[in-house]
């Protein structure tokens, strides 16, 4: 008698557990991240922001990009999250400032987590980005797009301190052409 | 069941042992909670405010938020000192603006009776004449921080005194 309630009492703990373990999984599955990030910047106690981008680095990282702080949304923000048994969770952040006022485009560099990051600002007119180095090297932004635009590029070789930035509208016309300095050690 | 009163005394002790426990630590989480989110909501001000570029490497238990100065906060920093240069008791603190700590810096700036003594001496020092009410002690904030001139005649009045240079005929 007594062993039968034992049995009972373990089974009824271990079925729990395992409901529990199925419900966490669902609930994580289901998780949409555009919460999750939503719930990460007020526990930053950041607000007024525009999200431009999110961007998956695999299947359990992700970095957004967005821009924040009334008026002009001037601090640019890039977040890395992880997917973890508890969800979406906060890794690290960065926040660079640059104020738009006329330029057709900013850019600058920074380094979150083990990546590094070149990104900034730039015209809503703009449709693609042909960026070369001093050493002929030659990359496509990103574009990521709210209300506002920007550029951003996830480097996976060697960074650089200067670059040609060409410009295009959507008829593939060169709008405008600029060089750009970046800081390494910022 | 029949339990002793001995072991009835016993159960309810231990029960209340861990409720004690169990309150205690949930009370310092919550207290821990509430002090990080006071942390980083002065971080967000302050970044905001001082135009700083900022590494947020854990936002709980330690908050540990890394600010550095960006161009944009070298040109409040650059108007705030011409004023200072000028008008000696108008506090630049230097120290705390080297030692990176934006919080002293800002606890500096926010003096009312300085900023409203220094913008009440640049309407005296001020050769040229001006229409309307006289600026207040945000004036100088909105200038330092924003580069706004509000009320709009402080524009002539900076340029009149130095500090900005003046407007491009049309």
């Amino acid at each position: 008698m007594k062993k039968k309630k034992v049995i009972m009492v373990t089974m009824t703990i271990i079925l729990l557990i395992v409901i529990c373990y199925f419900a966490f999984q669902f609930v994580n599955q289901n998780q949409d991240i555009e919460d999750a990030i939503e719930q990460e910047f007020r526990s930053l106690r950041i607000y007024m922001e525009e999200i431009y981008a999110i961007e998956f680095l695999d299947d359990d990282r992700a970095m957004v990009f967005y821009s924040w702080a009334h008026p002009d949304f001037s601090n640019f923000g890039v977040m890395e999250l992880e997917k973890t048994w508890r969800g979406w969770q906060f890794v690290e952040a960065i926040s660079n400032r640059m104020e738009r006022k006329n330029a057709w485009l900013k850019g600058v560099y920074a380094e979150i987590t083990d990546h590094a990051i070149l990104r900034g600002p730039t015209w809503a007119s703009v449709d693609k980005i042909v960026i070369i180095t001093d050493d002929g090297r030659e990359y496509t932004p990103e574009l990521g797009k709210a209300e506002r635009q920007i550029w951003y590029l996830i480097l996976e070789d060697e960074p650089f301190e200067e670059a040609t930035f060409i410009l295009y509208d959507s008829d593939g016309e060169v709008l405008r052409e600029e060089v750009l300095q970046f800081d390494l050690n910022s | 069941m029949n339990l002793s009163l001995k072991y009835k005394v016993l159960m309810i002790f231990m029960l209340l042992v861990f409720i004690g426990v169990f309150l205690y630590y949930y009370g310092a989480k919550v207290r821990q909670e509430e002090a990080d989110a006071e942390a980083l909501r002065d971080y967000s001000y302050i970044v905001r405010e001082y135009a700083l570029d900022a590494v947020y490497k854990s936002k709980e238990n330690p908050v540990e938020v890394e600010l550095y100065p960006s161009a944009y906060t070298e040109a409040i920093l650059e108007r705030w000192k011409a004023i200072s240069d000028r008008y000696p008791e108008f506090e630049y603190p230097e120290a705390a603006i080297e030692e990176g700590d934006w919080f002293k810096v800002n606890r500096v700036i926010k003096d009312a009776e300085m900023l409203k003594d220094t913008v009440d001496k640049m309407y005296e020092d001020a050769t040229v004449e001006f229409e309307g009410l006289k600026g207040s002690f945000t004036t100088l904030l909105d200038y330092i921080f924003y580069q706004k001139y509000e009320p709009s005649n402080i524009e002539d009045i900076l340029i009149d005194l130095g500090f900005e240079s003046p407007r491009e005929e049309e």
